[in-house]
């Protein structure tokens, strides 16, 4: 990792770092970049692997978004991800394409950072001195920003692992299926029954970052999920997106797609044992 | 970097930043497609290690020490992959430029990603089937029929000749040939919608290594010409260069560098220095008929053939039948509503390209994708000033075309290129050149008025049609006409009314595609008579039967000129019973929930076989001296299906077997003429000089055989490899030898006179009120298509007609940004339909008899496409009420419009 970061500011940080290549080569083919330097994360041992320490899921950054779908440590303990998994672009992508890699871009219509805030994982960097750990809350700053600074290098993903009392949805509404949504959302809850003890919920597509949603989690917490709570749950959710009003989907579009699609996961929520 | 290909180690060195698909070209795999660079659309898929990867984002180096298998390796020592087996079975392509991918992806799947292939295939598109074919493929099941040994093959479901070279990679489409020695071309594109060019400093191009040559508007010949290709050249106007010192669009060629490399080249580009007088610009065509408007081309009408350049008009149509003010009067309902149809990309997966080279004898020699081999060459001879003798355009298996390649977009400045540096040279279009530099549907806006009686009975129709031709007039003034033609033509009305413009703007010139103009007027018609059926409370089926054209009946759009279009046959009315019945017995199960709205609807098209003025085609059939016979036409195959067909019509005639008929096609130095196929020509036309040239062989040999027998030539008949005379066969090498070792005859055909066909379309759908999301329950449609000599490739097209149609009623928009600039440069964000956004759709045939087409045969193109989006507007209407005027029709838009009429909820 040291002989990555040098190479990667030996040039001024004219580089990319490539994981999956799955978003960066289509960029270097569209001629949007063209760094000096790649440098390939893909030989480095540490930034492999998945595997429980405790009640946390440690998953490698270079982890494929395949894996997401088939390793039964992300089933058994990050369902949210495995959930989210066949929405993400085709399986010739998800067999290349990397969890770090998407994390590390952070595209606000992407759907695994959106996981990311929706479980409360933690992102551990490789920088000037040496790991440390940024939780989801912290990481995504703005358009294609997070906490990683030029020469860091995202090496794995910490998630707390859910037990028999949390349950998940997620879902998408895309212009065509399979395609980038117009609203997506992931909700990751603790229940008692049908009693909701703690929610967290995140978006995307609805912003420059994920987006999560402290005013529908509240109006959720210490509630009973009914159809009541869902209908105050999706008043709540109004104030926490600020949808930008592109000229295609408008925000008052978003705003309305956000609080069907909550409406539907929450149904869902409430059906699942 | 050492590495195994399809079992071979490999020892090669990749570029810096090479993808591994153009490494796997390099090497001679070229079974490795390249459909868009970006990883969107499968075409490249490989397997590495045993999975599959979209090679076009595989960094080359990766595939260090690894084994990487492409289709070119998938047949084992025992035979074809069972993968490959099935495409064959299911004739799983049409053009096959998809099906490496298809394959590598389909042998990759598991049994669970089987059972769900709208997500399993949700990295590979294709263009042509309508991903029935593919469905059916990967679940085994098979449709290609034998040829009968003792019955004309005409009827039978007989496979593409090339199946065997589609699925293993074999076949050759334009760029699959080796290019080591050849140099590379690439533009450098206007960044302006409208500048004059006041100065190139290229110095900078020449300071890369490697770049041979820059190409600027003072090595262009000032001759203007269009882009378009049509019989007669001067259909279409004289008003672009090869490079010209005003560009009129952003993406409109400024320089083209010749290199050594792509690379190089493409470093030339930037290091060119324009220095740009911005000029005023104007992108919509109402704003640019008006007065005052930044004027496009200042160029003499009466050379140019421009119909007012001083107005910005390429070219305006106006016609009257009988008294449309009469009619209104006399209407107990009137209809007026506007319709705005939308730029679209043809989206074939082969993207444009040529290579060029000078022969020994001075030939220019052209390998291209194009549709009309024979129609560029002249075009080259023109512009270029050559004698057409020593121009040769021939081409490959072509990847798609749907009117994309009825335009030279390439070969010209390639030719320039050649004769400039005496280099051969390539130059092929990336993906975003296909959205940005290419053409595209004309966008169209249509202002319908219909008046009909209380019974139904029309009175009165009228349009007004403004049609964008973008930057350049090309095929503006053509698909004008066609689409102000058969929209009226289909409905015996007695007042009918027109008024055409088609305006230039600074945008992207709009071209020939699928359904050449009709699709846009047809969707307003056919819009505006659901909802005139709506207010006069007539069924939608009832008011076209009242109102349809019928055998007998005058065929008039708005003009009493006389014409050459008659019913050959007519299915119209059979074709209106099998939807009406199809959507009838249909049982689908709308969906759940009080959210979801369901309706059906319904729309009729009409097309004529073949366009006007003149299509000509030449057809040779030789007997050889080993009594085989060669075929010679041409056509291009690019996934119309004309090479199956073509040896279909003339075994039907020769008393043989399709493969016992070697076909030479698209290539100018094989043949006389050949207009090409364009116009829903392939088998109308070109089948017709085929079954007219099998014919004349015919009697030749029964000639031959009766003065060897020494019988009466009635005595003789044909049999599979042997004229029977009396008692005796006699072989048909002994005729060739007879006759001095080989036998020649010719057919020719015309384009003259010219039948009609029909399709009719059904939809059931539901509408979510909450999401605006659309689901199609039921989709069928009802072809007129004259016999169907080949009913599953016939039905191939109609769904693939379908599925593209469907993508231009749902999803997809090329869109321009208010500074001219494309914002869909890419299949990311230029929403063709995939698996999993196409329904299946039941294809009925009607059961009719051409008495102008080759046995029996219509044209059945481009004509499914366009009764679709009307019928999909007009179900929604039925479902919700609401009336949808501008596709695409996607959830946004969709809600959008419920929303506005208080029809949506939350």
């Amino acid at each position: 990792m040291e002989e990555a970061r040098a190479a990667f500011l030996a040039v001024d940080g004219d580089a990319s770092y490539i994981s999956g290549g799955q978003s960066l080569v289509p960029a270097l083919a569209m001629r949007l970049q063209a760094p000096a330097v790649l440098v390939d994360l893909s030989g480095i041992a540490d930034l492999r692997g998945v595997e429980l320490q405790g009640e946390t899921l440690r998953i490698g950054a270079l982890t494929r978004h395949a894996d997401a779908l088939t390793h039964p440590l992300i089933a058994r303990h990050a369902p949210l991800l495995n959930a989210a998994a066949p929405f993400v672009a085709h399986p010739a992508i998800r067999n290349r394409g990397t969890l770090g890699g998407s994390v590390s871009l952070a595209d606000p219509a992407s759907e695994f950072p959106a996981m990311m805030l929706a479980m409360g994982a933690q992102m551990e960097i490789f920088g000037e001195d040496g790991f440390r750990r940024v939780p989801a809350d912290d990481y995504f700053i703005d358009l294609y920003q997070t906490a990683l600074e030029p020469g860091d290098i995202l090496t794995a993903l910490y998630v707390p692992s859910v037990g028999p009392h949390h349950r998940w949805a997620f879902d998408e509404l895309a212009r065509r299926r399979g395609d980038y949504a117009m609203v997506g959302a992931g909700i990751l809850a603790h229940m008692d029954g049908a009693l909701v003890e703690s929610a967290r919920i995140a978006l995307f597509s609805v912003g420059s970052t994920p987006v999560r949603a402290p005013g529908a989690e509240a109006a959720l917490a210490g509630r009973l999920l009914d159809a009541k709570t869902i209908a105050d749950a999706q008043r709540a959710l109004d104030d926490d997106l600020d949808p930008p009003d592109d000229e295609h989907i408008p925000a008052a579009m978003r705003r309305h797609l956000a609080r069907v699609l909550l409406g539907r996961l929450l149904q869902r929520l409430g059906e699942t044992p | 970097m050492t590495l195994t290909i399809n079992g071979h180690p490999t020892d090669a060195a990749p570029r810096a930043g090479q993808c591994l698909r153009t490494f796997l070209r390099d090497q001679g795999w070229f079974g490795v497609k390249k459909g868009c660079d970006t990883g969107d659309c499968g075409a490249c898929t490989v397997h590495v290690d045993g999975e599959p990867v979209h090679s076009c984002i595989f960094p080359a180096f990766r595939a260090k020490g690894r084994e990487v298998r492409t289709i070119e390796g998938m047949r084992g020592a025992d035979g074809l992959h069972p993968v490959q087996e099935a495409f064959i079975a299911a004739q799983g392509f049409q053009c096959g430029f998809c099906t490496p991918g298809m394959v590598m992806t389909t042998a990759a799947l598991t049994q669970g990603q089987r059972a769900d292939l709208p997500i399993a295939l949700k990295g590979n598109i294709c263009r042509c089937s309508g991903y029935r074919a593919v469905e059916d493929a990967v679940h085994g099941i098979a449709h290609t029929e034998q040829a009968p040994q003792d019955a004309p093959s005409c009827g039978v479901s007989l496979p593409d000749p090339a199946n065997h070279a589609v699925v293993t990679g074999a076949v050759r489409y334009t760029m699959d040939v080796p290019v080591d020695d050849a140099a590379h071309l690439k533009i450098l594109r206007s960044p302006h919608p409208h500048a004059r060019i006041r100065a190139i400093d290229a110095s900078g191009a020449y300071d890369v290594p490697g770049v041979i040559a820059v190409l600027t508007h003072a090595d262009a010949p000032q001759a203007c010409f269009s882009s378009a290709r049509h019989e007669v050249s001067k259909d279409d106007p004289d008003d672009l260069r090869i490079l010209d010192d005003v560009v009129r669009f952003v993406g409109q060629r400024v320089a083209a560098v010749v290199a050594e490399s792509e690379g190089a080249a493409e470093e030339g580009c930037r290091r060119i220095k324009v220095d740009y007088e911005i000029l005023p610009a104007v992108f919509d065509p109402e704003a640019a008929m008006a007065p005052g408007a930044p004027i496009l081309h200042h160029k003499d009408p009466a050379t140019s053939r421009i119909g007012a350049p001083e107005r910005n008009v390429v070219g305006e149509v106006h016609g009257m039948l009988g008294d449309v003010e009469a009619g209104f009067a006399e209407a107990d309902a009137i209809y007026e509503g506007n319709y705005a149809s939308q730029r679209i990309q043809h989206g074939h997966l082969e993207t444009l390209g040529s290579i060029g080279w000078l022969e020994a004898d001075g030939t220019l020699s052209l390998r291209t994708s194009s549709q009309v081999p024979f129609l560029v060459r002249n075009a080259l001879a023109d512009v270029l000033s050559l004698d057409p003798a020593l121009v040769r355009v021939a081409c490959g298996r072509v990847g798609g075309g749907f009117g994309a390649k009825q335009e030279m977009l390439t070969e010209d400045i390639v030719a320039l290129a050649v004769l400039k540096t005496g280099r051969k040279v390539k130059h092929e279009f990336t993906r975003e050149e296909q959205f940005t530099a290419a053409t595209c549907r004309h966008p169209v806006r249509v202002r319908v008025m219909l008046g009909a009686r209380r019974d139904g009975t029309l009175t009165a129709m009228q349009i007004r049609v403004v049609s964008d031709a973008g930057a350049y007039g090309n095929h503006s003034v053509g698909t004008l006409f066609h689409g102000c033609n058969e929209v009226l033509q289909l409905y015996r009305c007695p007042n009918k009314k027109v008024d055409g413009f088609a305006a230039y703007t600074n945008t992207l010139p709009s071209g020939a595609f699928r359904g050449y103009g009709l699709s846009q007027t047809v969707f307003a018609m056919e819009s505006a008579l659901d909802e005139l059926a709506r207010t006069i409370g007539v069924d939608p089926f009832e008011l076209r039967r009242l109102n349809v054209v019928r055998p007998g009946d005058a065929m008039r759009a708005y003009s009493d000129h006389p014409h050459d279009v008659e019913f050959g046959s007519y299915g119209l009315d059979q074709c209106l019973d099998l939807v009406e019945a199809a959507l009838a017995r249909d049982e689908s199960v709308p969906p759940d929930g009080a959210e979801w709205a369901t309706g059906q609807g319904m729309a009729a098209a009409m097309i004529d076989t073949i366009p006007p003025r003149g299509h000509f085609s030449d057809a040779r059939v030789r007997l050889t001296e080993d009594g085989a016979f060669e075929l010679t036409v041409g056509t291009v195959e690019f996934g119309n299906g004309t090479s199956t067909v073509h040896r279909q019509i003339a075994a039907s005639v020769l008393a043989t077997t399709p493969d016992k008929i070697r076909l030479v096609q698209g290539d100018t130095t094989q043949l006389g003429h050949d207009t090409g196929a364009f116009g829903s020509t392939g088998i109308v036309v070109a089948g017709l000089a085929t079954e007219r040239a099998a014919r004349a062989m015919a009697e030749r040999l029964l000639a031959e055989a009766a003065g060897a027998a020494g019988v009466a030539p009635e005595a003789c008949h044909l049999e599979d490899g042997a004229v029977r005379a009396g008692a005796t066969a006699v072989p048909l090498s002994a005729l060739a030898a007879q006759a001095g070792g080989t036998i020649t005859v010719e057919g020719h055909s015309t384009g003259s006179p010219r039948s009609v066909a029909f399709n009719v379309h059904g939809f059931k759908v539901a509408v979510n009120r909450g999401t605006g999301e659309l689901r199609i329950l039921k989709s069928v449609q009802a072809a007129d298509a004259g016999r169907v000599l080949n009913p599953m490739q016939c039905r191939g097209q109609v769904e693939g007609g379908v599925a593209q149609a469907l993508g231009a009623a749902m999803s997809e928009n090329l869109r321009i940004g208010p500074d001219g600039v494309v914002e869909t440069p890419n299949f990311r964000s230029y929403l063709m339909p995939r698996f999993v956004d196409i329904p299946r759709t039941e294809v009925l045939f009607a059961d009719t008899y051409d008495r102008l087409g080759p046995f029996g045969a219509k044209s059945m193109s481009e004509s499914p496409f366009n009764p679709v989006a009307p019928a999909l507007a007009n179900a929604v209407r039925d479902a919700t009420g609401v009336r949808l005027t501008h596709p695409p029709f996607a959830p946004d838009t969709v809600h959008a419009a419920l929303a506005a009429s208080g029809a949506a909820c939350e």
